[in-house]
């Protein structure tokens, strides 16, 4: 127990001493991505709103589905949400791997590549949000009092995600089968989470697979924070927050013990 | 000033030889193996070899230490592991203060963002706050001397600019210990210069500075202590010891004995006649050998070589011709004594003499020894370089103006 607890001061010690670091990293991303392409930003909205359009124009005109609310709107909440995850592990994965230069050669805490794969993202996040506000307004959706719960539910995303992108990055760091194993798995998570369609659109028998998946749970907290107006289901949301909780803290310091032997199997 | 900033105590660190497997399909078998292996890690398994075997150093405050060693020795898994980069499979090494690491100083350099947008993302890969880089950008800027390009991508850099700008970022770090690798090769002369004098500055300041290299010269100006490293520490200590001690264990060669010819006996000796082995520069040596031929030997050369000790440094060589010493061939058990005579026309420090026998026709080695024989220069007037060229200054006229108020030189007279 008091290892831990020393890992854990190391672990928060090491943060904050590198703190600018993860601040340049996630800026140096940024930076490159608003040079290296003409629409820059305009990447982080233009994909799931591509992906709204077609999904509407399937839910609505090929097979209707009443989700409570119009359908465009249900789904590019969804899938925004979804991405920000889709996208941290998909540039976490790599992030260890392809810097092998800086792991074998400089020291500094590991988890920044990860870390700032998941701050790129919600960045991203961010600014496909702004596109949602103006998709409310024009639905005539007005916020109520219950969006003050939007940065909680934030935080519990992103704790998740980073959680999941911690572990995503070290093992493709050990084993590359990950990367490949990766793209079958995020297929079918993103249909196992309820993204695109309501989870009370199924039978129960499945509808557990879908709650047992805590994306599941914060993606509906966002429709009901942001959509509906209410507070979200409290004991889903609850039961997501520790899951996340827990995911973090082992996937943090299971990567901070291994840390030292990245630079030998790079 | 007797702190103690790094300590290196019995470290032992393994790795494996060859492929390491990094798929799936091994985790299996390594999990299994893992689980019902027996032993501690001392032990070696297949494949497996010790890259450093209880090594053990300190360095205090203000103070170089110098590593030097053959390549594969384990320089730089030292380094690494100073760096915090790798862990020791036994022992420990920790280190006190703030880390500033000379390994890859553009590491983190991304081709495809400016100079001035690289330093502040290097600077932060190596520990410093974006304020301290702010206040020193322009002095970075100014050090590494590539003030023009630095809102050019990086990508356009040249790589001596790659590596002046990441050395000069480095040079702006405020460690409190220094770990440097190999990296004062970059850049023309002038930057060289430039780095050994930060060094020296850095070292004055207090800061406790491990520094491995193979440029020995640089590691005897800058370095007070030095270990010699070849996977175990082989000799440690005075610089110029430990210097003396690689070059001699690592360019030796005694093939003093063949089938053809053998030396029998060599001997130094001053002009005066004394076998002293230090002399003052410019004074007389004489190497005397005695040569001993097995089977008639024809046609070959005599070769008598002088090397700095501490660097290995070659300052003369020559080849002294058959013909050129008057000598006919040589029969069977013919016994030939050369001498040669030299001025020690060098400045301080330790020299040793390499003697050859070179056989033209069958362009062979024969005999190669190193060293044949060793000695000192002494003196301490001179400031650095090689030869002494025996400059006697004398003011041959000088036109001053005596003036009650300024004091000028005086010349005695």
């Amino acid at each position: 127990m008091t290892q831990i607890a020393a890992d854990l001061r190391e672990m928060v010690s090491e943060q904050v001493q590198y703190r600018e670091l993860l601040y340049q990293m996630t800026r140096r991303d940024l930076l490159l991505r608003y040079k290296q392409t003409v629409m820059g930003f305009g990447w982080a909205v233009f994909m799931p709103l591509v992906n709204t359009i077609v999904f509407s124009v399937i839910f609505m005109r090929v097979a209707p589905l009443d989700v409570g609310m119009p359908y465009p709107l249900f789904a590019f909440c969804g899938l925004l949400a979804w991405n920000f995850s889709a996208s941290s592990f998909r540039f976490s994965l790599n992030s260890l791997s392809s810097n092998t230069n800086l792991v074998t050669k400089v020291y500094f805490p590991r988890e920044i590549f990860p870390v700032s794969a998941v701050l790129v993202s919600l960045v991203d996040f961010a600014v496909g949000g702004l596109v949602l506000f103006g998709m409310m307004a024009y639905y005539r959706i007005t916020p109520t009092w219950a969006l003050l719960a939007l940065p909680l539910v934030v935080l519990v995303h992103a704790m998740f995600t980073t959680g999941v992108c911690l572990i995503l990055a070290m093992a493709n760091l050990f084993y590359r089968d990950v990367k490949y194993l990766f793209e079958v798995l995020i297929t079918v998570w993103m249909f196992a989470t309820a993204v695109l369609y309501p989870v009370s659109s199924l039978s129960t028998r499945y509808r557990v697979v879908l709650e047992l998946n805590p994306l599941t749970p914060l993606i509906d907290a966002y429709r009901s924070v942001l959509l509906r107006g209410v507070l979200p289901d409290p004991a889903p949301f609850l039961l997501a927050s520790a899951l996340s909780l827990v995911l973090l803290a082992l996937a943090w310091l299971l990567f901070h013990r291994t840390e030292f032997q990245f630079a030998e199997n790079v | 000033m007797s702190e103690v900033m790094i300590e290196f105590d019995g470290v032992w660190k393994k790795f494996r030889r060859g492929e390491r497997h990094d798929s799936l399909r091994d985790l299996v078998p390594s999990i299994a193996k893992r689980l019902f292996r027996r032993g501690t890690p001392r032990d070696l398994e297949k494949e497996e070899f010790w890259a450093l075997k209880d090594v053990s150093f300190e360095v205090k405050r203000g103070e170089a230490l110098g590593i030097i060693g053959p390549n594969g020795a384990g320089k730089s898994t030292t380094l690494k592991l100073l760096n915090r980069i790798l862990r020791p499979t036994k022992g420990s090494c920790w280190l006190r203060g703030r880390v500033g690491a000379l390994i890859e100083v553009a590491a983190g350099f991304h081709p495809d963002l400016t100079g001035r947008e690289n330093v502040f993302l290097q600077g932060a890969i190596m520990g410093m706050k974006r304020a301290e880089i702010a206040t020193k950008l322009d002095e970075i800027i100014e050090f590494s001397g590539v003030a023009e390009f630095v809102d050019t991508q990086v990508k356009r850099y040249s790589s001596g600019m790659n590596a002046r700008l990441g050395f000069a970022i480095a040079a702006h770090l405020d460690p409190d210990v220094l770990i440097i690798d190999e990296v004062l090769s970059v850049g023309d002369m002038t930057f060289q210069q430039k780095c050994v004098n930060r060094m020296l500055d850095f070292k004055g300041s207090g800061v406790a500075i491990v520094f491995v290299s193979h440029n020995l010269n640089a590691i005897s100006k800058l370095c007070d202590r030095a270990v010699l490293l070849n996977h175990e520490v082989i000799a440690a200590g005075d610089t110029q010891d430990v210097l003396n001690s690689y070059v001699r264990l690592f360019s030796s060669s005694d093939v003093r004995s063949t089938d053809t010819v053998s030396v029998e006996r060599v001997s130094l000796q001053c002009e005066s006649g004394t076998s002293t082995k230090t002399v003052s520069p410019g004074d007389r040596l004489c190497l005397s050998v005695t040569y001993r031929a097995h089977e008639p030997l024809d046609d070959f050369h005599l070769g008598f070589l002088v090397h700095r000790s501490s660097d290995g440094l070659l300052v003369y060589d020559e080849s002294f011709s058959q013909k050129r010493l008057g000598l006919g061939p040589l029969k069977a058990a013919d016994r030939v004594t050369v001498d040669y005579p030299f001025s020690a026309n060098l400045t301080r420090g330790q020299y040793d003499i390499e003697l050859h026998v070179y056989h033209i026709p069958s362009q062979t080695f024969p005999i190669r020894i190193r060293p044949a024989a060793i000695f000192q220069v002494s003196e301490n007037h001179i400031y650095d370089g090689i030869a002494f060229l025996e400059v006697r200054p004398r003011v041959a006229s000088a036109s001053m103006t005596r003036d009650s108020e300024t004091r000028g030189p005086v010349i005695a007279s």
